[in-house]
């Protein structure tokens, strides 16, 4: 180890040429990881432009022919597949499971920044473990607390849910940008005769913003994304996602309508591309910041 | 939310500690950081691990929609599907196929796509935010994108292809093959998890030293060898980690075999997790449903424990 790094100084600079060879090999492959992740979006999102009697032909249809919003009249409208109710449901629902989450691992990420002791291990594996024991795991009971106390078929059971799949790794991130804060700044505040809170609420809070953006949208990212805890707890109309509305339909009218589907799915993606978009920066570095020590 | 600022004052010196100063040394130190901890604690236990156990008690019971007076039957419902259920095995079989093909589908190719983007190319934070596509797609969006791709008819793309490279003969209708449907939702499973195994490797990747690197290549080591002596060493921890995540995230996770086959055709993909379902939804046994999970949830942690003990770095 100790001699290759001797000689690692030696031939640095010749590192900086590039053989075009490497040049064609290196954007190939970006090219195929790119066609493999993100043509099949882009085919739905084609498709949807289509009409449908040009959907069921002998061949696929590559073709610009025909291109037209009819599908999404069709899943818009009500007299449709009317899915503005569904984005209001899904919106309305999602928006409050975020700042619930925001809240509590604002104050609770804080904590699991700074606190040392004896139960930190503990906490940690506390985390993980609701992290991984989702789905099916609790999903008969919930449905069972959810008839008793007559929730089913409300955004606020959605609301409470979508607690267990936001909390755990949303604390995690903002931890992960609390530890980024100097604890300097604390001491700094302490000696000014700040209280422990008063630090928290007026100087770190503050400081924090970028990383609230980012675990309140990691948060409604993830509600936008959940399809199995809106299978079991809504079907009404004022009540169920966008995701139940069109696995509905798909199972419906299902082959029938391919275009409207294809055009349902394409609103359905395109919040949450924007909402990821909008903290891309924020939310990467904060996902990978907390993996690469574990 | 006003306590803490009462107790400002400075300590008094430490050789006069008195309880009172104890305690506020206590409450510095754990107590208040506790303090911000708890609401997030006690959301989890009675959200999740409250109905964790309910799951587990409820596997002993013959509780159900139907029974009138449901109690405790021990072991019978676990007796019922080991001996008797007709599907039981090959759901356990169709779980292990589907989890241990969508691992390793989502490492490698994963891992392959982080080298891709952590290499010198132009505009890389546009690719890198590109490919977190898949991973913010809905899964009922994942099921229609895969669906349309592999429709039935002549105008699925899959078809399409498969007929001009003259696979077969005529178009197949996928989902309805129980051979066929697996390849569909592999080619999901992968889609959807590879961006973040791949995020998590490209940070790992940002780590290794570049100097390893270039004095491995002055040693005369190939862009293979390097890859696998320089690189894969120094990203193993972060491998084993997203491994373990993946394992079990995908043990549990039952949306995408149900967004795309509901489990079917018949129970041909069906999985523990979509089983729990099937007892619990269609046939309104709560009972049951509990055991299946149970048993899953044994299942995947003498796995996962298998795993941790093939593949944990014995150095770190």
């Amino acid at each position: 180890m100790t001699t290759s790094q001797v000689t690692g100084e030696v031939i640095a600079p010749r590192k900086k040429r590039v053989r075009p060879l490497d040049l064609i090999g290196r954007y190939t492959a970006l090219f195929v990881l790119m066609a493999f992740l993100l043509l099949p979006a882009l085919w739905m999102a084609f498709s949807s432009l289509k009409p449908n009697s040009m959907l069921f032909g002998s061949t696929p249809d590559f073709s610009l022919e025909g291109v037209s919003l009819d599908n999404y009249r069709w899943a818009l409208r009500p007299d449709g597949m009317d899915m503005t109710q569904l984005l209001i449901n899904t919106f309305s629902t999602n928006i409050m499971s975020a700042l619930l989450t925001t809240v509590f691992c604002a104050v609770a990420g804080y904590g699991l920044a700074r606190y040392k002791g004896g139960l930190a291990r503990a906490l940690v594996a506390f985390l993980v473990i609701s992290q991984m024991i989702q789905g099916p795991m609790i999903m008969v009971p919930w449905y069972q607390i959810a008839a008793t106390l007559d929730l089913i078929n409300t955004r606020e059971v959605l609301v409470l849910i979508y607690q267990t799949l936001t909390i755990p790794a949303a604390i995690w991130l903002m931890a992960g940008f609390y530890r980024a804060i100097p604890v300097e700044l604390e001491e700094a505040a302490a000696m000014d005769g700040c209280s422990k809170f008063g630090t928290f609420w007026r100087i770190i809070l503050p400081l924090s913003l970028p990383g609230l953006a980012a675990i309140s949208l990691y948060a409604f990212i993830l509600g936008w994304n959940d399809y199995q805890y809106a299978l079991i707890l809504t079907s009404s109309e004022y009540s169920k996602t966008l995701q139940i509305g069109i696995a509905q339909v798909m199972n419906s009218i299902g082959a029938t309508n391919w275009g409207g589907i294809l055009a349902a799915g394409t609103i359905a993606v395109i919040p949450a591309v924007i909402m990821f978009s909008l903290v891309q920066k924020t939310l990467i570095s904060g996902l990978t910041a907390g993996s690469v020590k574990g | 939310m006003a306590s803490p600022s009462i107790r400002q004052t400075a300590p008094p010196p430490s050789r006069h500690r008195t309880r009172g100063v104890r305690m506020r040394s206590w409450y510095d130190k754990t107590g208040f950081w506790l303090l911000l901890l708890l609401p997030v604690l006690i959301t989890l236990a009675v959200f999740q691990f409250y109905p964790l156990l309910e799951t587990l008690r409820m596997g002993w019971t013959d509780e159900g929609a139907r029974t009138a007076d449901p109690g405790f039957v021990g072991a019978q419902n676990f007796e019922r599907l080991l001996t008797e259920d007709p599907h039981f095995w090959g759901i356990v079989r169709n779980s292990f196929i589907w989890v241990f093909l969508s691992v390793i589908l989502q490492l490698v190719i994963g891992t392959l796509a982080a080298l891709v983007l952590n290499s010198k190319i132009a505009l890389r934070s546009v690719w890198r935010g590109l490919l977190m596509v898949p991973w913010v797609t809905p899964t009922v969006v994942v099921g229609v994108i895969w669906r349309w791709i592999f429709e039935g008819s002549n105008s699925g793309l899959a078809n399409f292809f498969l007929t001009r490279l003259g696979v077969f003969d005529q178009p197949t209708v996928f989902l309805a093959s129980e051979f066929w449907v697996w390849p569909v939702l592999l080619f999901a499973s992968t889609w959807k998890g590879v961006p973040f195994v791949t995020l998590l490797v490209l940070a790992a990747l940002q780590g290794v030293p570049q100097d390893l690197h270039e004095s491995a290549a002055v040693d005369g080591a190939g862009r293979v060898k390097r890859f696998f002596h320089v690189t894969i060493p120094s990203i193993r921890g972060t491998l084993f980690t997203t491994g373990m995540i993946s394992l079990v995230t995908t043990w549990f996770k039952f949306e995408l075999i149900w967004a795309l086959t509901n489990g079917g055709p018949g129970f041909a993909t069906s999985i523990l997790p979509t089983y729990v379902y099937t007892w619990a939804f269609n046939r309104l046994e709560y009972g049951m449903a509990g055991a299946v999970a149970t048993l899953a949830l044994v299942i995947i942690f003498v796995v996962a424990a298998m795993y941790a003990l093939l593949f944990r770095d014995k150095e770190s």
